[in-house]
């Protein structure tokens, strides 16, 4: 080891160490858990949902065409409504690794028609734009002096996914999902809770009464003021700063299966990135 | 121990050497943290491709130096601009020998990489080739440029 280096050394190895690097690492540890959650998962529905269709189509293959008929007028089993994977694929083209499920409900309804049509709007938008970030990214990258070589095997992840929080006879609350993997890892949710009975949207009003503004507001800033550790940090952002000021029409929410509303903020928008899409119940 | 509490534990065990290491790449404290928890959260949604453990380190350093230069490319494409409270942090090092560690943070990224994980990481050069996705003709050849460049001199160099 070269004599003049090791000063050098010395001083790297003093480099400060900031005192939020082990949250970071634990957010980064937590966040990366449940992406491999939800990867895993996906991989297993696709395996659920194939094995499904396949038992669909012998039950078919077997009806009878009596038997059919009487089964059409029958109601589908669970409820109003079912909700169905629409689309469904994992593959990977032009560098981009696709794993996209998209939902559908499947309903007799005006409502669920629309909502299908505004799900499927934002799955293609989603797409195109994530193509077009990665025709960018490529594009600055051999700009930029990147090489081949170091290019070699860069793949972009580009996800759609939903999960169903609850749902009973009549209603149903799901969330869809989009992410893309890359340099700054972005990650979008939308929220749809439905009465597909009285064929129209829910709001946090019905859930939560007139007073839904105050009740949410004085939960959420209660939660906020608990999440500032000892040393007096928390990843929220002050009010007058971006931070939270209140909740309106456009906050999305979603109700889980014992009926708490979750009301939840883009990520960004109201903490620093490390917090995630911060989730705030309202009990 | 399962391999994903196992990761679980070399991330944490090694932050501050992968802080570190950001950090000399980018020399900005922000993005180094924000560099640090991406690489980490990768590592953890990636934990299949990782098929030995005892690879552990090298598998990640190339996560982590992967991150770094998407950051440095990403860069090179927006106009920087100071941010306000960037300095508030002040832990940015004054070097203590201000001649060598300012002459390698100022060498080109691909051969200051280099020299860093040599010589402040005591990485090898085929160990180098693995986190940086190089041959090691290419490793080697950046590694002399650099040292060139440093004009240090290179007799009795292990390298």
């Amino acid at each position: 080891m070269m004599n003049e280096f090791k000063s050098a050394k010395e001083s790297y190895e003093n480099t400060p160490i900031p005192q939020e690097l082990d949250a970071r690492v634990q957010a980064g540890i937590r966040e990366g858990k449940a992406r491999y959650r939800a990867r895993r998962g996906r991989t297993f529905r696709r395996w659920a949902s194939a094995a499904a269709c396949f038992c669909a189509v012998l039950a078919g293959l077997n009806l009878s065409p009596t038997v059919a008929k009487a089964a059409a007028g029958v109601p589908v089993l669970g409820g109003l409504f079912q909700i169905l994977t629409f689309v469904d694929y994992d593959k990977t083209e032009d560098g981009i690794h696709y794993d996209v499920s998209v939902p559908r409900v499947e309903a007799d309804s005006g409502l669920a028609e629309k909502v299908n049509a505004a799900v499927q709007e934002r799955v293609d938008a989603h797409l195109a734009k994530a193509r077009q970030d990665w025709d960018d990214y490529r594009e600055a990258f051999f700009a930029t002096g990147g090489t081949e070589e170091e290019w070699a095997g860069r793949e972009m992840d580009v996800i759609a996914d939903y999960e169903i929080k609850s749902r009973t006879d009549s209603r149903v609350s799901f969330v869809v999902t989009f992410g893309e993997g890359w340099v700054s890892s972005m990650e979008e949710r939308y929220y749809y809770n439905l009465d597909i009975a009285e064929n129209r949207d829910l709001t946090l009003r019905d859930y939560l009464g007139e007073d839904w503004v105050n009740i949410c507001n004085s939960a959420i800033e209660k939660q906020i003021a608990e999440s500032v550790d000892e040393e007096g940090f928390t990843f929220f952002f002050p009010a007058d700063q971006g931070g939270f000021t209140t909740v309106d029409e456009t906050t999305g929410f979603y109700v889980r299966e014992d009926g708490t509303v979750v009301v939840c903020f883009p990520k960004y928008s109201i903490a620093a990135g490390a917090a995630g899409i911060p989730e705030f119940p309202i009990s | 121990m399962t391999k994903e509490e196992t990761l679980s534990q070399f991330l944490i065990e090694t932050q501050t050497r992968s802080y570190r290491l950001a950090y000399s790449v980018l020399q900005n404290r922000e993005e180094a943290l924000d560099a640090v928890q991406t690489a980490v959260c990768r590592a953890l949604e990636r934990q299949d491709s990782l098929r030995d453990i005892g690879a552990v380190k090298t598998w990640f350093t190339r996560i982590l130096m992967n991150t770094c230069s998407d950051v440095l490319r990403q860069r090179g494409r927006t106009v920087p601009f100071p941010e306000e409270g960037m300095e508030l942090g002040g832990e940015d090092p004054e070097p203590a020998d201000e001649s060598l560690t300012r002459r390698v943070d100022a060498l080109p990224a691909e051969v200051g990489i280099v020299i860093k994980l040599r010589f402040y990481e005591e990485l090898t050069l085929k160990e180098i080739g693995e986190v940086t996705g190089q041959n090691i003709n290419t490793v080697k050849s950046r590694l002399y440029a650099g040292l060139k460049k440093l004009r240090v001199a290179m007799e009795g160099a292990e390298i």
